[in-house]
C-alpha cells in the first residue's frame, strides 16, 4: 500500500468525509429501492476510502479499481437487465457515485461526486410528491454546495459554520429566482417521449376480486383512497356511491372480474341534476377511477367507460391523479340488456349453494315481479336475525348457504354476495359493485376525504323498464343488530370511526387541518400546469394568456429578481455603518490620528498595531491589545457579545494623552524601584 | 482548469488591453473590467441541469422541476457571487524590480479589501507574455484587511523583462465559474547578470593589511562626521548631533569615508563582457552585504557616483541589466 503523495489538488480527509456524508444523505432516500448488496457495497467503498484517507494512504491501484467497478456494474446489470428508467438508473447512478468516491484522488473527482448527488436528488423527486422530501433534498444540496465551497484553494481553512452560512445565503438568494422560473416555465401536457414504466408497486385498496371478509381488512385502514372537491353542493349522503370494480363471475365463494369489458358503454339517460367534482386519487396500482355513480363526462383523454359503466384508463395508477368529472346520481338505461350480458349476469355455478337456490325458488313463487322479489329479499335481511359485524365467522365453499342459514353474521361483502346470488337464482340479472360509500367532509378546506374504511360493496339488478338499479342490501340490516367491532360502536350507514372520526375531537381536527394542507400542496404545487399558469396570468390582470405572454411575464419577473439580486449583493458588500465594533474601531483610529498616528489606508489592524508599538512605545502597550482584539472580533470565527462590549467600552475610555502619561509614570516607578 | 484555448485567451487579453488602456496603480476593480465564464466543471453542471430540466418536464414532475430550477438559480446566483469576489478589490503592485539571471524576480502585489465581505481564493497570475512560465499565487483577503502576494517569476537571461499586464482570477465560491480581470500595468524586471566571479574587491586589492586592522578597531578610530544616507546602519548614527538639532549625521571611522570602493569595468581586463558584468554584479552584492563602505560603478557609458543602500543598489543593478541591451 502506497502512501499518498500530497499535492495542491489532493483531497483532504475533511473534504472526503463531508462529501461522503452528503452522498450518504442523498442515497438514504433511494435506500428502499436499491438492492441490499448494492447498499452494502457502496457503504464499504466509502468506508474503505475514508479509512485509507484517515491513515494517509493512497487509493487502491488502478487494476483493483477497474475490476471492482466492472464486477459490481456487471452484477447490477445481471440483476436489473436494464439501466433504463428511473429505478434502474438511480441504482446505477448510486453505484457510480460510490465507485467515484472510492477512486477519488483529486478534488476534481469530488466535483463529479457532487454532480451525481444533485442528480440522485432529482431522481428521487421524480417519483415522489412529498413536501418533506423536497425540503430534505434542498437541504442536502445546500450541504453539498457548502462542501464544494471547501474544495476551493482556500489559503486559510475557515470553519464549517461559515461555509454552511455562505452556501445557505447563496441558496436563499436562489429561491426567488427559482420561484419565478418554476411558475412561468412552459409546461407540456404529455411526456416528451415515453419512459419505461417503473416496477409495479404494491396494490392498495379494493381489488378486482371479492371473497367474504375481504373488505373487512380495508374497513380497519384509515389510509386515504381519494379526496373529492365538489363544485357546488354535494349529493345527499344516500347517493354518495363511488363506483369501483364491477364483479360478474361467481364461483360460489368469490366474485371476480375476469373479462375486460372494453366496448360500448350501455346507453344511460341522465335524470335530475349533474354534480361536478374533482377526484384526487391516491396511487393504487389499478387502472380504475372512482367516480360518483354514474359518470358521464371527464377531462382525461385516455379514460373510457366500460360496458358495465366503470371509468378506467389504460395505465395503472402509480402516481396521484386528479380527474375532473361530472356525474348524475339518477340515470335510466335506454338500451335493452344484451343476451350475452343477461347470460353472464344470471349464471351461478351448478351444485353449489343448493339451499340458496331452494330459497330463491320458494320466494320467487310468491313474488313473480322482479322488483317485488328483490324487496322480499331485503325484507328478509331486515326481519330475520341478520347481524352486521366486522368479525364474521369464516365461510366455506358454499359461502352463501352458510351465511344465509347458519352464521347470519357478515359485512357488506356478505350481504352483497348473498343478495346477488339470490337474484341470479331467480333469473334476475345481478352484479356486485365494489367501491366506496360516503366520505368525511373536511370543513377546513371544503373537500371530502374518502378513506379505505369507506370501502363498500353493493349490488345492481336489472329491472325491466328501469335498467340497472342499485340495491344496497347492507342498509337493510336493522340498525339495532350492528355488533361492536374493533373500533367501537358502528353503524351500517356510517361505517368505521377510525382515526379520522376519533373520540378526541381536537386530534381529529388537527388531522383534518394537516390533511387540508396536504391537499393544498397537491392542488397548488403538484398539479400546477399550463392551466394554472393561465389562471395566474389572469389574476395578474393579463387577459387571454398564451405562451408568448407567459414568456414575457417570466422575462419581466427574471429582470426584477436580478435587479433585487444585484441590490442584495451590493448591500452585502458595503460595510455596515451600524456595526458597533466597526464604529469603535473607526473611533480608535480617529483618536490615534489626533495623537499624530494616522492609520495608513493599506494597513490592517495588526500591522497598524506593530507600527504604533515601534513608533510610540508609550501608547503601544495600551493600543496593541485593543487593535488585536478588533482583528479577532472582526476576522475570528465567532463574535461574542461580551467581547464586543468590552472592546467598545475600552475604545470609549481610551485617551492617548492620558495613556502616554500613565505609561511614562509607570516606567518611572519601575526605574525608581530598581 | 482551462476551458478556453490559448489563442482565444490571448485575443481576449489583447482586446482588454485595447479597451482599458494602461492602468495607474493602485487600481480598484470595477464591474466592466471583470470577465466571467463557466469552468469545465461549470459546463458539466450546465449539461446536468439541462438533463434535469428535461427529466422534470418529461415526467411532468413539478417537484423535480422545482429542484432543477433551484439548482439553475443557485448556479446563476453563484455566478453573481463569483463576479462579486473580484469587484471592488483594490490592487497595487511594485512595478519595477531587480533580479538576477537564472534566479527569480520577486514581484510584490497588494490586495486590499475595504468591503464588508471576505474575498476568498483570489489568484494573482503573471502571464506568459514574454515567454516565461505562468506563475500564480492564491490568497484570501478578509473584511477590511489586505494581503501581500509575492510572485517569484523565474528569469533566465540578463536584460529587461517586461509584462504588459497581470491577471486576478477567482473560481470562488463553487468552482462553477471563473471570473478574471486584467490589470494593464506594465511590470518590469531588470535582470542583472548572475553574480559570479572570484576576483577580490578592487579596493581590498589596493588596501594594506594595516587598514583592514584599522577597520576592525571600530569605534576607537573615529574619523569624523558625514551626512546620513539611507542604508547606513543606525549604530553609526550621531544621535547627539541629531538631538542638538543638527542634521542627521553618521560617525565615520578610520579610512571608511575617505576611500569609496570603485567597481570598474576597466579593471577587469582580459574577460568578455558578460563575465565582466557578472563579476561587477558579485562585487555589488558583496559591498552591500559587507562593510558600510560606499561604492561606485563605472561601466562604459555609465558612471554612478559612490553611495549605499537599496536605491543605490537598484541603480547599479539596473545599469548592469541594461548594459548593451537595445531598448534599454
Amino acid at each position: 500500500m502506497k502512501l499518498a503523495v500530497p499535492s495542491a489538488s489532493q483531497v483532504t480527509y475533511d473534504q472526503l468525509r463531508w462529501m461522503s456524508v452528503c452522498l450518504a444523505l442523498a442515497l438514504a432516500v433511494h435506500a428502499a429501492s436499491l438492492p441490499v448488496w448494492l447498499l452494502a457495497a457502496i457503504a464499504a467503498a466509502i468506508a474503505i476510502r475514508l479509512a485509507l484517507a484517515a491513515r494517509g494512504y493512497a487509493v487502491p491501484s488502478r487494476t483493483i479499481r477497474i475490476v471492482v467497478a466492472a464486477v459490481s456494474i456487471g452484477i447490477l446489470f445481471l440483476q436489473l437487465h436494464t439501466f433504463n428508467g428511473v429505478a434502474a438508473g438511480s441504482s446505477l447512478l448510486s453505484l457510480v457515485a460510490g465507485l467515484k468516491l472510492f477512486e477519488t484522488q483529486s478534488r476534481r473527482d469530488l466535483y463529479v461526486v457532487a454532480l451525481i448527488i444533485y442528480f440522485l436528488s432529482l431522481a428521487a423527486l421524480l417519483r415522489s410528491e412529498s413536501f418533506w422530501l423536497l425540503a430534505y433534498l434542498l437541504a442536502v444540496s445546500w450541504l453539498t454546495t457548502a462542501t464544494l465551497l471547501r474544495l476551493g484553494d482556500s489559503t486559510q481553512p475557515s470553519d464549517w459554520r461559515r461555509s454552511a452560512r455562505y452556501a445557505g445565503r447563496i441558496s436563499a438568494q436562489a429561491l426567488p429566482l427559482a420561484l419565478v422560473l418554476w411558475l412561468f416555465f412552459p409546461r407540456f401536457d404529455g411526456p416528451l417521449w415515453r419512459v419505461p414504466s417503473d416496477t409495479r408497486g404494491a396494490e392498495t385498496g379494493l381489488s378486482d376480486t371479492m371473497s367474504p371478509g375481504d373488505i373487512t381488512d380495508l374497513a380497519l385502514s384509515d389510509d386515504i383512497a381519494f379526496r373529492v372537491h365538489f363544485d357546488g353542493p354535494p349529493p345527499p349522503p344516500a347517493e354518495r356511491y363511488w363506483r369501483g370494480p364491477v364483479l360478474h363471475d361467481f364461483d360460489g365463494h368469490t366474485w371476480r372480474r375476469t373479462v375486460a369489458f372494453r366496448g360500448q358503454a350501455t346507453g344511460l339517460a341522465p335524470l335530475g341534476i349533474a354534480y361536478h367534482y374533482v377526484v384526487s386519487l391516491e396511487p393504487n396500482q389499478h387502472n380504475w377511477i372512482f367516480a360518483l355513480d354514474w359518470p358521464d363526462r371527464w377531462d382525461l383523454s385516455d379514460a373510457y367507460l366500460t360496458s358495465d359503466d366503470m371509468l378506467v384508463r389504460p395505465a395503472l395508477l402509480s402516481r396521484p391523479l386528479d380527474v375532473s368529472i361530472s356525474s348524475h346520481t339518477h340515470v335510466q338505461s335506454t338500451e335493452p340488456l344484451s343476451e350475452a350480458a343477461r347470460r353472464r349476469d344470471t349464471w351461478l355455478p351448478r351444485g353449489i349453494n343448493p339451499r340458496t337456490r331452494q330459497l330463491a325458488l320458494e320466494l320467487r313463487r310468491s313474488h313473480p315481479d322482479d322488483l317485488a322479489y328483490a324487496n322480499a329479499v331485503l325484507d328478509m335481511f331486515h326481519r330475520q336475525q341478520f347481524f352486521y359485524t366486522l368479525e364474521p365467522p369464516p365461510l366455506g365453499l358454499n359461502s352463501v348457504d352458510e351465511f344465509l342459514f347458519d352464521t347470519k353474521r357478515g359485512f357488506c361483502g356478505h350481504y352483497a354476495s348473498a343478495f346477488a346470488a339470490l337474484m341470479r337464482a331467480a333469473g334476475i340479472p345481478a352484479r356486485v359493485v365494489t367501491g366506496y360509500h360516503g366520505g368525511l367532509y373536511n370543513r377546513f378546506a371544503d373537500y371530502w376525504i374518502v378513506a379505505q374504511s369507506d370501502a363498500h360493496a353493493w349490488d345492481e339488478v336489472w329491472i325491466e323498464g328501469h335498467g340497472w338499479t342499485r340495491v344496497d342490501p347492507t342498509s337493510a340490516v336493522a340498525p339495532g343488530r350492528v355488533e361492536p367491532g374493533a373500533q367501537g360502536a358502528l353503524a351500517a350507514g356510517s361505517r368505521l370511526s377510525g382515526r379520522w372520526r376519533g373520540p378526541l375531537s381536537w386530534l381529529a381536527d388537527a388531522r383534518l387541518q394537516f390533511d387540508a394542507l396536504r391537499q393544498l400542496w397537491r392542488e397548488r404545487v403538484l398539479r400546477f400546469d399550463q392551466r394554472s399558469q393561465d389562471g395566474l396570468l389572469t389574476r395578474l390582470g393579463i387577459s387571454e394568456p398564451d405562451g408568448q405572454k407567459i414568456a414575457m411575464v417570466m422575462g419581466a419577473g427574471l429582470v426584477l429578481v436580478f435587479i433585487w439580486l444585484t441590490w442584495q449583493i451590493r448591500r452585502e458588500q458595503r460595510p455596515d455603518p451600524k456595526d458597533p465594533v466597526l464604529r469603535a474601531y473607526h473611533k480608535l483610529c480617529r483618536k490615534l490620528a489626533a495623537a499624530g498616528l494616522p492609520r495608513r489606508p493599506s494597513e490592517g489592524a495588526e500591522t497598524f498595531a506593530a507600527r504604533v508599538a515601534s513608533e510610540r512605545p508609550d501608547l503601544g502597550a495600551r493600543v496593541g491589545p485593543l487593535l488585536r482584539r478588533y482583528s479577532r472580533l472582526r476576522y475570528g470565527a465567532s463574535r461574542r457579545a461580551a467581547a464586543e462590549r468590552w472592546f467598545v467600552a475600552r475604545v470609549r475610555a481610551f485617551n492617548p494623552r492620558r495613556a502616554a502619561l500613565e505609561a511614562r509614570s509607570s516606567q518611572d516607578r519601575a526605574r525608581t524601584a530598581r | 482548469m482551462r476551458s478556453l484555448p490559448d489563442t482565444a485567451i490571448a485575443r481576449i487579453r489583447a482586446w482588454s488591453a485595447r479597451r482599458h488602456g494602461v492602468d495607474g496603480l493602485p487600481v480598484k476593480i470595477e464591474r466592466r473590467r471583470i470577465y466571467i465564464l463557466p469552468t469545465r466543471f461549470g459546463l458539466m453542471l450546465t449539461a446536468l441541469l439541462i438533463a434535469m430540466l428535461i427529466a422534470g418536464l418529461n415526467y411532468s414532475s413539478n417537484l423535480g422541476l422545482a429542484f432543477a430550477f433551484f439548482m439553475v438559480s443557485t448556479m446563476l446566483v453563484a455566478m453573481h457571487h463569483c463576479h462579486r469576489n473580484l469587484l471592488g478589490l483594490t490592487v497595487d503592485a511594485k512595478v519595477e524590480v531587480e533580479a538576477f539571471a537564472g534566479a527569480d524576480a520577486y514581484f510584490q502585489f497588494m490586495l486590499r479589501n475595504e468591503s464588508a465581505v471576505d474575498r476568498c481564493d483570489v489568484a494573482v497570475r503573471l502571464g506568459t507574455a514574454s515567454g516565461s512560465p505562468l506563475v500564480e499565487a492564491t490568497r484570501s483577503v478578509a473584511i477590511g484587511s489586505y494581503e501581500e502576494v509575492v510572485l517569484a517569476v523565474p528569469v533566465a537571461n540578463r536584460g529587461v523583462s517586461r509584462w504588459s499586464q497581470f491577471e486576478l482570477r477567482t473560481r470562488y465560491p463553487f468552482g462553477w465559474f471563473r471570473a478574471w480581470t486584467y490589470v494593464q500595468a506594465p511590470l518590469t524586471a531588470f535582470v542583472a547578470p548572475s553574480p559570479r566571479g572570484n576576483r577580490p574587491l578592487p579596493a581590498a586589492n589596493a588596501a594594506t593589511g594595516e587598514s583592514r586592522r584599522a577597520e576592525s578597531r571600530g569605534e576607537e578610530d573615529f574619523a569624523g562626521l558625514r551626512s546620513y544616507a539611507p542604508g547606513i546602519p543606525l549604530k553609526h548614527m550621531a544621535w547627539k548631533t541629531l538631538a542638538r538639532g543638527g542634521e542627521a549625521a553618521v560617525r565615520i571611522y578610520g579610512d571608511l569615508g575617505a576611500r569609496p570602493e570603485w567597481l570598474e569595468w576597466s579593471s577587469l581586463d582580459g574577460l568578455d563582457a558578460e563575465t565582466r558584468l557578472s563579476q561587477l554584479c558579485r562585487w555589488i552584492t558583496e559591498c552591500e552585504a559587507g562593510l558600510p563602505r560606499p561604492y561606485g560603478l563605472r561601466i562604459p557609458g555609465i558612471d554612478i557616483p559612490p553611495g549605499r543602500g537599496p536605491a543605490h543598489r537598484s541603480r547599479c543593478l539596473r545599469a548592469l541589466a541594461c548594459h548593451g541591451m537595445p531598448s534599454a
